[in-house]
């Protein structure tokens, strides 16, 4: 009897005609594919990418070395070294991260508790030369401060849920 | 004893003992902050409220005392809503600032918030805010983090000595302070800094440059003073971020002097040695270690052979590791001479051969709390020995008669029952031993008959004399100073008659740190490792200073600053022909007179094993690795030993020569001193005397280039001391400067009245940069005005 | 540091100190500082220095933050200048139902100063200070060692012209 069906399904070629169907479909429905890079996917204010440092509308840095991030980084990309500085603050003499460990979970983010590190929507980097993406403390302020404006955004859209 | 039940299980405990100690020794934790088992109790945080049956109210289990059938929970929805409540109040004004905070990550604050408070504050109105007082340069302040334990007042009342820090104002006023904007001065303030709960007084050389989570933790023995306080040190990334106290009840309890807790500072000074050099025409060269060491073996070699070995000499420093003063032996011994020395703060060596086998406290650190009288004699034991201080302090808290009887009149810190301030140390201690001697109603000793019958003591020998006869425990100790004075010997051989007498024992504060330990590895001319008498003899460093030596093996030391007779030791210096120094920095002074360098790595980073003046013989293994070409000083003079063939020097490890020493010492803890008699009675010079010892921020080459111990007050500034009358009597009233001359050299310093020194003698510390160069203590000088 | 050199005190307060001092035991001279303090305070028109918190505690030898802990805790003693009269008003419970805000309020008008405050030429400090115990005839003031009680604004101004 199971043969007798076998037989029959594979005579009228039904599994080649569903499966044509299939693509029929999706040849004639809407588009979903993007035309990456004249085209760009949606993010979201949650996006983790390349990590910036910020600052205060007054300029001064926000890291207080508190090194929350570097013991919370699961995969270790983080290096801070501290000092007093000379206005008696807590400050940063060395801040990298190393972009090639980074695993972008976010936790550095999480961990701060004055919004120093965060993860902007940038995914679009990469280097030439070994030491390229290992992101100094000048580099991650200056990623800072060439997107403030995105980065305050973001924050205040999911400021809401947090 | 009592029963008692805690949490459903029944404790046996003495009865008034309070009731957190009984449940910290069934392993019951109590939150706390107040509280310390070593300070009393003040019951002011209410962190530690616990439900007691029966009781109204929760009680303070700090300030409770056990009664029979007490029943207690600790962990009732009663004790635990006390808990949050009292926590809630806590944390009123507390900043949390613990991002920026150096307490962050080690709070007690942190820890109980987490596991005794509650999830939220109700408190939404301003903090109060309280200015920060500058502590000087070991303590940072951050008030506003204050809880008010007063932990730190009271430590400055009980185990300091000295009040400080107290706690002005009333209700949300009352804030801790120093009165009048002082700094915190005391030998021992850093202790503060691990006994404040929350980060309001932190370490300033330590702030803010790394996190408790960041730091391993390694042991170390110091070995600046006698006691060999057991240290933690915290590394990162090889490198030493700061020292903590390892908890030691027989040696260091939970404490740490200052000179401990803060040397690691001084090991990236500029002047720290981290390659070897060696002296070309008068040209330092940076080299590597063959050449040096082929350099230095050479010129050994060619001393022996061209003077005979016995124009070799050695010195060692007192805080070098029993391994080094063992190796540094066995290779002059090997070499053919037995000149080896570390008792350089030392000029009197009479007795040497009848002195135990080390210089010894007679009893444990832990036993001088329960002294019922003390003679100090010479040193200023709370600057020199700032532990063992710490201990005489609490056994006079209890009663004890603490007698001293110095040159200066040291603040001590603690009561004093008698004080005699006089220029003649010898005379005075005879004066004591007649006094005793006729209450007693015995013969005088041997040798010492022709000394006393001439003496008439006076009411304060007699009472000290009495006092040590009434005691049930007594001691006698000689201090620094003593140690220090033309007539050591004498000094010795009277406290021992002393002791002997009234029944007290009888004992040394050694003036270095790792004494015992040189003394029983043989690092002195006249015994071999183990307290064996020499084969060959030896000279005492003043002899070889006289003798005019042609080559010196220096460990760990800089001549001028580190002997107490300054003019000898450059003498000697100048004298010599090849000088060898192995050594953890490098100043102008040994720059000057060394032909080779050996950069030798310090305490923390090498191991090795030292005994204390109670004869506890404790092991380190290191903590971080010695900058640049620097080496473990035991690899050092192994090295030196193959180069100069000798035989032996194929050690591997430290344990190795470790287990050595062990297989020679086994049995000579045990050799106590013989009698020794002065052939004649010693008499002070005429003139102005000039007192020297080494002052507590000079004691070796690591502390005095530790820049936040210099920075405090007790960083002794270069100046004369003399009292009004002495300065009378030299023409000298009212005079700002002087000019102070000893043995052809001298030196325009500042002048200051000090009613604390004796008559008839001048104070100038040695191991003063000022200082160099001029003689040893006790002698006479000349005072000059040069206004 | 003996005492023949403390010429802060007085002779009379130090005789004053010493009848205190022979109240504790010998060993306990401490427990004679309040009213060291006070009689000091005396002394020195009303207010301490810190020269004379420190010949206190020099004179009872304990550590002079001591004394400044115990200086600064109690009220009653002044760490700044007072004017030649101080007076002290009760605003707590009893008083204030009583009426203690229109004492203070007609006290400032009249002094022309606010609590806290000391007038220009000297004369009058004005101070608010916790329950005095006179409850039963709130509200009340009190100035040196005298109570003035059932206060009214006439009353006030009795008692004020009657003082030097």
């Amino acid at each position: 009897m199971n043969a007798m069906v076998q037989f029959l399904k594979s005579l009228t070629l039904k599994e080649l005609r569903s499966g044509m169907g299939v693509t029929g479909r999706y040849f004639f429905g809407k588009k979903f594919t993007v035309q990456y890079p004249e085209e760009r996917a949606p993010q979201s204010p949650r996006f983790r990418g390349l990590h910036a440092q910020r600052r205060y509308p007054n300029g001064e840095e926000r890291c207080i070395a508190c090194k929350l991030c570097e013991v919370i980084c699961p995969a270790m990309a983080i290096d801070i070294e501290s000092e007093q500085r000379a206005d008696g603050t807590r400050r940063t003499t060395r801040y990298d991260i190393d972009l090639t460990k980074c695993i972008f979970c976010g936790y550095c983010e999480e961990a701060c508790p004055v919004d120093a590190i965060v993860e902007t929507r940038i995914y679009e980097y990469h280097g030439e030369q070994r030491g390229d993406l290992l992101m100094t403390k000048e580099k991650l302020l200056a990623v800072g401060d060439k997107y403030e404006a995105q980065i305050a955004a973001d924050r205040a859209a999911d400021a809401k849920y947090r | 004893m009592v029963t008692i039940e805690i949490n459903g299980k029944p404790v046996q405990a003495e009865q008034g003992k309070m009731l957190i100690e009984v449940a910290d020794e069934a392993g019951i934790t109590i939150p706390r902050f107040c509280y310390h088992s070593k300070l009393s109790i003040a019951a002011s945080c209410r962190m530690c409220l616990v439900e007691v049956e029966k009781a109204p109210k929760p009680l303070p289990a700090c300030a409770t005392p056990v009664n029979d059938g007490m029943v207690v929970h600790t962990r009732s929805p009663r004790a635990i809503s006390a808990q949050r409540s009292v926590m809630e109040f806590l944390l009123i004004n507390h900043p949390l600032d613990c991002p920026i905070c150096d307490q962050g990550g080690e709070c007690t604050l942190q820890e109980m918030a987490l596991g005794y408070g509650k999830d939220i504050s109700r408190y939404s109105e301003a903090k109060r805010v309280v200015g920060n007082p500058d502590l000087g340069a070991l303590i940072a302040t951050d008030m506003n983090r204050c809880i008010h334990c007063t932990r730190c007042v009271r430590f400055g009342q009980e185990l300091a000595g000295v009040m400080e820090l107290g706690a002005p104002g009333r209700g949300e006023h009352m804030h801790i302070s120093t009165y009048m904007e002082h700094s915190v001065d005391s030998e021992l303030s850093g202790n503060v800094i691990d006994l404040c709960p929350v980060g309001a007084l932190t370490s300033k050389p330590f702030r803010y440059s790394a996190r408790p989570w960041e730091l391993t933790a390694h042991f170390a023995v110091s070995p600046h003073d006698c006691v060999g306080s057991n240290m933690r040190v915290d590394v990162r990334r090889g490198k030493v971020m700061r020292v903590v106290p390892e908890a030691n009840q027989i040696v260091n309890e939970e404490w740490l002097a200052d000179r401990d807790r803060f040397s690691y500072t001084a090991l990236n000074h500029p002047e720290r040695l981290t390659v070897p050099m060696i002296k070309q025409d008068g040209q330092w060269q940076e080299t590597d270690w063959d050449t040096a060491l082929t350099r230095a073996a050479e010129g050994l070699r060619d001393i022996v052979q061209r003077h005979g070995a016995e124009s070799l000499g050695a010195w060692a420093a007192y805080g070098a590791s029993t391994e080094e003063h063992y190796l540094l032996q066995r290779l002059m011994r090997g070499l053919g001479s037995a000149n080896v020395d570390h008792r350089l703060r030392q000029q009197d060596f009479r007795d040497q051969a009848a002195q135990p086998a080390y210089p010894s406290l007679g009893q444990a650190i832990a036993d001088l709390e329960q002294l019922d009288a003390v003679l100090l004699v010479g040193g200023n034991i709370r600057k020199d020995q700032p532990l063992l201080a710490q201990r005489l302090r609490k056994a006079a808290r209890q009663g004890a008669k603490i007698m001293q009887l110095d040159a200066v009149g040291h603040d001590l810190a603690m009561p004093l029952a008698e004080q005699s301030i006089v220029a003649d140390l010898h005379s005075e201690m005879l004066g004591v031993l007649k006094a005793l001697v006729s209450e007693k109603g015995e013969a005088a000793p041997q040798g010492l008959g022709e000394a006393l019958a001439a003496l008439e003591p006076s009411e304060t020998q007699r009472a000290m004399a009495s006092a040590l006869l009434a005691a049930p425990q007594a001691s006698v100790f000689l201090g620094n100073l003593a140690a220090a004075h033309p007539a050591a010997a004498e000094l010795r051989q009277i406290a021992r008659e002393l002791a002997k007498l009234s029944g007290a024992r009888f004992g040394q504060l050694a003036e270095g740190g790792n004494s015992a330990g040189a003394w029983l590895a043989g690092c002195i001319p006249h015994r071999e490792a183990g307290a064996k008498p020499s084969t060959q003899a030896g000279m005492d460093w003043l002899q070889m200073c006289e003798a005019g030596l042609k080559g010196y093996l220096l460990h760990g030391i800089e001549p001028e600053l580190d002997c107490i007779d300054s003019a000898a030791a450059r003498r000697a210096m100048n004298q010599a022909d090849f000088v060898v120094a192995i050594s953890s920095f490098a100043g102008e002074g040994l720059k000057a007179q060394a032909d080779v360098l050996l950069p030798q790595a310090t305490f923390f980073e090498s191991a090795g094993s030292y005994v204390n003046a109670e004869g506890h013989w404790q092991q380190a293994r290191g903590c971080v690795a010695a900058p640049g070409e620097a080496r473990p000083a035991w690899k050092i003079l192994r090295v030196l030993g193959n180069l100069l063939d000798l035989n032996g020097f194929e050690y591997t490890s430290v344990e190795a020569i470790h287990s050595e020493m062990q297989a020679l010492f086994g049995d000579v803890a045990m050799l106590a001193g013989e009698d020794w008699q002065a052939e004649q009675s010693w008499r002070p010079p005429e003139g102005l005397l000039r007192l020297a010892s080494h002052p507590i921020y000079r004691v070796d080459a690591m502390v005095r280039r530790a820049e936040p111990l210099q920075a405090t007050r007790d960083a002794e500034q270069a100046v004369l001391r003399a009292n009004p009358a002495t300065l009378d009597v030299n023409g000298l009233t009212g005079a700002t400067q002087a000019r102070l001359s000893q043995g052809g050299v001298s030196v325009v310093l500042p002048l200051c009245e000090d009613e604390t020194v004796a008559d008839g003698v001048l104070l100038l510390p040695s191991g003063l940069d000022e200082a160099c160069g001029l003689g040893a203590p006790f002698a006479a000088v000349q005072l000059e005005n040069v206004d | 540091m003996s005492m023949e050199n403390n010429t802060l005190l007085s002779e009379a307060s130090r005789a004053d100190i010493d009848r205190w001092v022979a109240k504790y035991p010998p060993e306990q001279k401490q427990s004679a500082v309040m009213a060291a303090l006070r009689i000091a305070q005396e002394q020195n028109d009303g207010w301490l220095t810190r020269e004379l918190i420190d010949a206190v505690a020099e004179y009872l030898e304990m550590e002079p933050i001591a004394a400044y802990e115990v200086a600064s805790f109690y009220s009653m003693y002044e760490l700044s200048p007072v004017g030649k009269h101080k007076i002290c008003i009760c605003t707590n419970i009893s008083c204030l139902l009583r009426g203690s805000d229109e004492v203070v309020s007609h006290l400032e008008d009249r002094l022309g100063i606010k609590l806290g405050e000391t007038t220009a030429d000297g004369r009058f400090t004005l101070k608010e200070v916790e329950c005095l115990g006179a409850c039963v005839n709130a509200p009340m003031f009190q100035i040196a060692r005298d109570y003035h009680e059932n206060l009214t604004p006439e009353k006030i101004d009795a008692i004020l012209d009657s003082l030097d």
